[in-house]
């Protein structure tokens, strides 16, 4: 068993609520953007399930056309960019450093400054509902249908989304550096680039492409705020402008931002895997290059989004999306070989990390679907596209973010959830998803445009409506032994010690949670599972841990 | 470190400092943060850069035809941009004045360099000025909006680096900076170059590229 | 030195929970929807086809879903039932606290699973390709021309003489009786689409086929329904987010034979230009103006005596942008009284409205219903 023997925890000289609001521990700081990302997927479920208690059968029954508009741009904008951006740097935040061996992130006051953003910015944006109405021509906006004029989006509502969006942007990109500075710069002795943890590797390629992409959208939305307040001409026709430039813009950025939302949850699982089966993660370097190789050629298909256009070279684009599923396929079997002839625990997380497997399995397939061209003609802003964006994005990210809360929340909180009470939120999450998308695929292949409030029963989808939103209530129902699990735990959960799940890489080096500045000591680095090889005599003698002696440097923080 | 006969430094009082960290040397974090944010930077204007030659490349006629003669490089334009070329040399002195720790040189060039940059604001704004009285504006078509976007962001962010590099001066006249100790010299001065860069392309797009 | 803190779960828990929880769901279901299990799963399966198409664009379009369709189920199967031999398999079982072997990878199974699925997309590729250039290369002489135009929030389709500019005959109802788009069945059809106000899409699922309408720009496509389904209807949809009147953007498509699509066509052509008829003698009546401007009425307020039929002169100011006066009895979503002809603007129509009992009435315009004023009639 491997534990470290260290020095108690130092005593901070600030407590309580004002320690949390002013920290620059990146420890703090990581469980911050947890609580609030975890805050906005609440409110952003409630506004989806508004959508789909009105969808649920033909008729207005709730909601007025206007404000069902901002319901579902609303819940779009908040889920991508205030809760699943955000809640994957979270978890980076908390478990870079450590696995890197680093005592905390390159920059910590800009990593506050980057969390305290947040939940300014997401303010900003639900400021519309009470000033006349929030942004309601999607979470893609597009012109005219974003510009300041009748029948489109008059009302601060478009404003204060794209300020809000500005300011969230900012504060991704602010993180962006500082985690690129970190990883490059602060990793322990021995930590060569390949003996970094795959987490670690993508929160890398991440970061990059956050660096390079949200910048353009930022440049997109500050010309369409132009237009819409100082008489610009970007991208309204009348005056000269072309709504399609706009979409060319968003989608530069919005394409890679998909990966975005998705690599560090891969991660995420790629760590998982290997400690629940018991070996390495199979084809370290294969996967390394994959994901790399995604990172470089989301950049090439952004134009897959507007096939429909009639602007756009169709075969150029088409061709770079159906390549983008080769390296995403070599991660998948690199998963699946990693299960194999292992020896495997099935525990909470490594049931959502299965989980994850099997609904991105989906999600890419179905994805497949549309970037033959053609097909995409029939398929393009109907439901197929909703079935296949949640798949990749729920089935994928956010199960591989339930995967990482279970499997990290005994380090960030020194006590284990219960198995139980896992178990069963799974059962019911993963019920409730697939009742509520898989029938959506159905309903876009039988023609059911996205984005309207309601549907004529001659149609013939009542029965699949009603069939999603039930799965929708089933996944909210899901939420209720998530949120009993962690409330209960955190009180009197059984402490999980150092390591409770035989981990293979630093940050199972140190306490639960871990003192201030992370390490005392650390073990020698000579592959990418650390702590694996101490804990099976595998590093060299003169680097054994177990007894740490008397400490050679006269500088330890005696609290 | 340990049997050092000097009172200990705060470094050496830090709990970090017992850990052996990174001797690989190369460049700072400071300076890799700011390289990197300057990528963001190169993004951004790329973004505003696609529109204004998406823009430019659809339109009938460029300039159009009541703005064809509205962009001049004399008597403001082109002198300031002089100015800011050599406000980038004068920068550049100073970061090498710094390196070799002739402090005065340091200030020198330093307050130099934001002399001019504030110079090329105000011409800047007097050339704004002018535009307007001669019916330029953000709304005045796809001409007006991206000449204003394009360079009034450039502006923006020639501010910022007027701010960044008063800062660097107030800190130097305090005597932060040595030749060991200067991240933020390096960082606020290879900020500056960028914006003079973009400015260069922009000057030779906006004023000495032909239109059609 | 095998831990002693690594959670156990019991497998008979696992089981329990799971089988509890889904025949609760499933009775749940059943329960509350009420229907039969064994069509829904009928339907269920059959939806995962697209519908049958009824132009030869989208008979290709659909031999191309099958391809990939068969493709995806090939490989879900696969992977699919991978993870789950692995995880059935592979279980630790309980007190086993050795090391499986240890294995870092395979650079064999590397490059097959990397040049396996490159030639699989690829050959995607190529028959996508191939269906694209069958499906969306114009036609050197289409038969028929058809402009659809756009507008927040309803279809207007206008029929074109052979040079594609000359419009012959508006057809300004979308759906309902005499309305929607008529089309030959067995010619090529082109259809150009314009928008003067925000992005739309034209969709017809049974075409398994949709094109954006964008402002600024002219985008076209051509179709031909197949002979077979002359005399049916398809329905139509806007595809892109329009506004608040995106999901009553709503028209039909009737595919006639050629003889009674030209039929059709010249009758329109002939009531669209026949003179109007005189206006009654001896009834001049009350006159009111009504004018529309940026989708709003100028009037808020008008008034006319009861008792005697009365005349609307409409002025709709909007450029290319469909209006009408349409009278409700007590407010906008009273009973319609009177429909006005619906007509794009710069232009001006004079409607003749019956005679109405004193009282208050809304008017509104039937294309954007949220253009609403007040009529008094005392």
């Amino acid at each position: 068993m491997a534990t470290t023997a260290l020095t108690p925890a130092a005593s901070t000289y600030r407590s309580g609520l004002y320690a949390w609001l002013t920290t620059t521990d990146h420890k703090k700081i990581g469980i911050m953007y947890l609580i609030n990302s975890f805050v906005f997927f609440f409110i952003g479920g409630l506004l989806v399930l508004a959508v789909r208690a009105e969808l649920a059968q033909p008729g207005l029954q709730f909601v007025e056309d206007q404000f069902y508009n901002e319901l579902f741009s609303m819940h779009a904008t908040l889920m991508i960019f205030v809760f699943i951006i955000p809640i994957l740097a979270g978890f980076a935040n908390y478990v870079v450093p450590l696995q890197i061996g680093a005592p905390d992130m390159a920059f910590p006051r800009i990593n506050a400054l980057s969390f305290w953003m947040l939940p300014l910015g997401g303010g900003l944006l639900l400021l519309g509902f009470l000033t006349g109405g929030a942004a309601a021509a999607g979470w893609t906006s597009y012109p005219p249908l974003s510009e300041d004029r009748p029948l489109a989006s008059v009302g601060s509502g478009q404003d204060l989304w794209i300020v809000g969006l500005v300011l969230i942007g900012t504060s991704s990109i602010l993180g962006a550096i500082n985690f690129l500075v970190t990883i490059f710069k602060m990793r322990a002795p021995g930590m060569t680039l390949f003996r970094m943890p795959i987490l670690v590797w993508t929160v890398l390629v991440t970061s990059v492409l956050v660096l390079m992409a949200t910048p353009v959208i930022t440049s997109a939305l500050i010309m369409l705020f132009i237009d819409r307040n100082y008489g610009g001409s970007f991208f309204d026709p009348r005056v000269g402008g072309d709504p399609v430039l706009y979409q060319n813009v968003f989608w530069f950025y919005s394409h890679p931002a998909v990966y975005v939302m998705i690599l560090i949850a891969m991660g995420t699982v790629s760590e998982i895997l290997p400690v629940f089966s018991r070996k390495p993660l199979f084809g370290y370097k294969a996967f390394v290059f994959a994901t790399a190789g995604i990172g470089a050629l989301g950049f090439s298909v952004w134009a897959h989004h507007m096939f429909t256009t009639g602007s756009v070279y169709l075969p150029f684009f088409s061709l770079m999306t159906f390549l983008i599923a080769v390296p995403t396929g070599v991660k998948m079997f690199n998963w699946i070989f990693t299960l194999w002839r292992g020896k495997l625990t099935l525990a909470t997380p490594l049931l959502f990390a299965l989980g994850f497997l099997s609904m991105f399995l989906i999600g890419g397939i179905n994805g497949a679907f549309s970037a033959a061209v053609p097909v995409d003609f029939a398929l393009h802003d109907t439901y197929w596209v909703v079935a296949h964006l949640h798949y990749v994005l729920f089935g994928g990210s956010v199960f591989g973010v339930m995967a990482g809360f279970y499997f990290y929340f005994p380090k960030m909180t020194g006590r284990m959830l219960n198995e139980t009470v896992g178990k069963l939120q799974f059962v019911l999450m993963f019920i409730g998803f697939n009742l509520t998308f898989f029938p959506m695929h159905q309903l876009g292949l039988a023609g059911m445009p996205r984005r309207i409030a309601d549907y004529s029963s001659a149609a013939g989808w009542n029965d699949l409506n009603l069939l999603a939103t039930i799965g929708g209530f089933t996944i909210a129902v899901s939420m209720v032994p998530f949120l009993w699990n962690v409330f209960v735990s955190l009180r009197s959960g059984p402490i999980a010690g150092d390591d409770p799940w035989e981990g293979n890489t630093l940050e199972w080096a140190t306490s639960s949670p871990p003192p201030p500045y992370n390490f005392d000591r650390l073990p020698e680095i000579c592959s990418e599972r650390p702590l694996f090889d101490l804990r099976h005599g595998r590093t060299h003698p003169a680097a054994t841990m177990p007894d740490p002696g008397p400490a050679p440097q006269p500088t330890h923080s005696a609290g | 470190m340990a049997s050092s006969s000097h009172a200990l430094t705060p470094a050496e009082h830090s709990p970090v400092a017992g850990l052996a960290h990174d001797e690989r040397g190369g460049i700072s974090n400071p300076v890799l943060g700011m390289l990197l944010f300057i990528t963001s930077e190169v993004m951004f204007f790329s973004g505003l850069f696609a529109a204004y030659f998406s823009v430019r490349a659809s339109a009938p006629q460029w300039p159009p035809e009541e703005f064809s003669h509205t962009l001049q490089v004399l008597p403001l334009v082109g002198p300031a941009t002089i100015l800011l070329i050599a406000s980038s040399f004068t920068c550049q002195f100073a970061v090498w004045a710094i390196r070799r720790d002739d402090r005065t040189a340091f200030l020198r060039n330093m307050a130099v360099t934001v002399a001019l940059g504030v110079i090329f604001l105000v011409m800047q704004g007097l050339d704004y000025a002018q535009l307007g009285s001669e019916g330029l504006t953000l709304s005045s078509g796809t001409f007006g909006t991206t000449y204003y976007t394009l360079t009034g962001f450039h502006g923006a962010h020639v501010f910022g680096g007027v701010i960044m590099l008063s800062v660097v001066l107030y800190r130097g006249m305090a005597g932060q900076f040595s030749s060991r100790h200067h991240d933020a010299v390096e960082g606020a001065s290879l900020y500056w170059h960028f914006v003079d860069v973009v400015w260069i392309l922009l000057f030779s797009l906006l004023y000495l590229l032909p239109g059609k | 030195m095998s831990s002693t803190s690594m959670a156990r779960p019991s497998r008979g828990s696992v089981t329990a929970v799971a089988i509890v929880v889904l025949l609760v769901v499933i009775g749940v279901a059943a329960v509350v929807l009420g229907f039969d299990l064994a069509r829904a799963a009928q339907s269920f399966v059959d939806g995962l086809y697209p519908p049958r198409a009824v132009t030869a664009e989208g008979a290709q379009i659909r031999d191309l879903y099958t391809i990939v369709f068969l493709i995806a189920v090939a490989i879900f199967l696969i992977v699919e039932g991978l993870i789950i031999w692995t995880v059935i398999r592979y279980r630790r079982k309980p007190g086993d606290d050795t090391l499986p072997a240890q294995t870092h990878g395979n650079n064999l199974a590397e490059t097959v699973w990397t040049v396996v699925p490159t030639l699989i997309v690829i050959f995607l590729f190529v028959v996508s390709w191939q269906t694209l250039n069958a499906v969306d290369t114009p036609a050197a002489t289409p038969d028929t021309h058809i402009r659809a135009v756009a507008g927040q929030f309803q279809w207007q389709f206008d029929y074109l003489d052979n040079d594609g500019t000359t419009v012959l005959y508006t057809q300004n109802l979308a759906t309902g009786e005499g309305g929607g788009m008529a089309v030959p069945a067995g010619r090529t059809v082109r259809l150009t689409l314009t928008s003067p106000d925000v992005i739309h899409a034209f969709y017809v699922p049974q075409f398994l086929f949709k094109r954006d309408v964008v402002p600024g720009r002219v985008n076209q496509f051509d179709f031909r329904v197949n002979e077979a389904d002359a005399g049916q209807t398809f329905r139509g949809q806007c595809a892109e987010l329009c506004g608040a009147g995106h999901r009553i953007m709503l028209f039909d498509v009737h595919a006639m034979t050629p003889t009674d699509f030209d039929a059709w066509l010249q009758e329109r052509i002939q009531e669209q230009n026949a003179t109007p008829p005189p206006r009654p003698s001896g009834e001049a009546g009350a006159t009111v103006d009504i004018s529309a401007l940026n989708v709003a009425f100028e009037q808020a307020e008008v008034r006319v005596p009861a008792g005697a039929p009365f005349r609307i002169v409409f002025d709709n100011k909007d450029q290319g942008i469909p209006h009408n006066v349409a009278i409700h009895r007590d407010s906008p979503t009273g009973e319609e009284l009177f429909q006005g002809e619906i007509f794009s603007g710069p232009d001006q129509r004079e409607y003749e409205v019956p005679e109405l009992d004193a009282g208050t009435y809304a008017f509104i315009c039937t294309v954007h219903p949220n253009m609403t004023g007040t009529l008094l009639v005392e």
